[in-house]
């Protein structure tokens, strides 16, 4: 019987990629492809894969929250995680999130087709950096890990998490609203709830927020070099 | 029409995408890829290629230091920028380093191909949501 995996990610050029790594696997079937969390949640309810593959920046829904929900509605989804950061922070989410697995974008090529191998074999799989973490925090009685974190805001329900990227992302609350089938007086009600919670008084101070939490992702544009360079031309 | 193609981005499993895409198409090769600047405009050199695809965002060399090096050492290459930036300001500042082309990495399966044909030809190709921001026609 095939491995049958589901692929989310918002740039199709990267599904192509993905999707040409593991069908070069004998007995691997990509089942389907989604652009973002909304829509990988929707897909892989209706066509329940093996292993489903999210990347973390993903409008609408991030790849987290994605995992959140999946395994909310069945815990026996395995979840692979790519993200091109693997920051204490995003290592912590993730698996508090419930992936199975853990894949920087840059190394995809090399440890994709590794950890799907794994996650077949009932077995977990993370970068080496996620190791050290889980093993240092161990070592530790899980006291190191958390000994330098800064102090916890209030925690936002997944519901509130939600509407924050997406209000975030630019979209107002009518928007919001009809992104997920909700009244816009509900969604100002959770909008109201989430500034107060967080003691926020600006849609800038939400940005701000979704950004540090990985709600958000955004691409810093490279930097001029301060001294020019660089090979000349021959 | 024969075109050969040199992939330049930092991510391979982006590489593999680009590549799928436009060896679907027939007579077009890609003929070497490379992972940053530095490595683009060695394997320029060498392997001659009619069109470079360019990231903007990669280690040792970005993108547009490339560009700007590429353009004095081959200039009969045509660069197109693929990248993930959808802003007019870096619109401009590749299109003053030098490419013919740019598009962004969200649109690259939609906008690949016509935008290859383009440079190749010698033809300007820009992202049109980018172009129209940036007040360019």
């Amino acid at each position: 019987m095939k491995l049958r995996i589901l692929l989310a990610d918002d740039h199709e050029i990267v599904r192509r990629g993905l999707r040409a790594l593991l069908e070069k696997r004998e007995g691997w079937e990509v089942c389907g492809e989604a652009s973002d969390g909304r829509e990988a949640v929707e897909k892989a309810l209706q066509l329940k894969p093996d292993v489903v593959i999210v990347d973390i920046g993903m409008p609408n829904l991030n790849g987290l929250d994605t995992t959140r929900q999946l395994l909310q509605h069945d815990p026996h989804f395995k979840v692979i995680v790519l993200t091109i950061t693997d920051s204490d922070q995003v290592i912590r989410e993730a698996l508090d999130a419930g992936a199975r697995g853990f894949v920087l974008k840059s190394d995809a090529a090399r440890d994709l087709v590794s950890a799907v191998e794994a996650l077949q074999n009932k077995r977990m799989f993370f970068t080496p950096r996620v190791n050290d973490l889980v093993l240092a925090g161990f070592l530790e009685k899980g006291h190191a890990v958390s000994r330098n974190e800064a102090p916890k805001l209030p925690t936002l329900t997944a519901r509130e998490r939600e509407i924050t990227q997406l209000l975030a992302e630019g979209n107002s609350s009518k928007e919001v609203a009809c992104l997920l089938n909700l009244s816009t007086k509900t969604v100002e009600t959770h909008r109201s709830n989430i500034m107060r919670k967080l003691s926020f008084h600006s849609i800038r101070d939400l940005v701000v927020y979704a950004i540090k939490n990985n709600l958000i992702q955004i691409e810093i544009p490279p930097q001029p070099p301060k001294t020019p360079t660089g090979p000349t031309a021959a | 029409m024969t075109i050969r193609i040199l992939l330049v981005d930092d991510h391979p499993i982006v590489r593999q995408g680009l590549k799928t895409l436009l060896e679907g198409r027939s007579g077009w090769e890609v003929v070497g890829e490379a992972a940053d600047g530095v490595e683009a405009v060695e394997k320029a050199k060498n392997l001659n290629p009619d069109v470079m695809v360019l990231d903007v965002t990669m280690p040792r060399m970005n993108g547009l230091e490339a560009c700007r090096v590429l353009r004095r050492q081959s200039p009969q290459l045509e660069i197109l920028f693929v990248t993930q930036h959808d802003s007019p300001q870096m619109m401009r500042e590749a299109m003053e380093a030098g490419a013919r082309g740019y598009v962004v990495k969200s649109n690259a399966a939609r906008d690949l191909l016509a935008a290859v044909e383009a440079v190749s030809q010698h033809r300007v190709f820009t992202a049109l949501n980018v172009r129209e921001s940036a007040g360019l026609r």
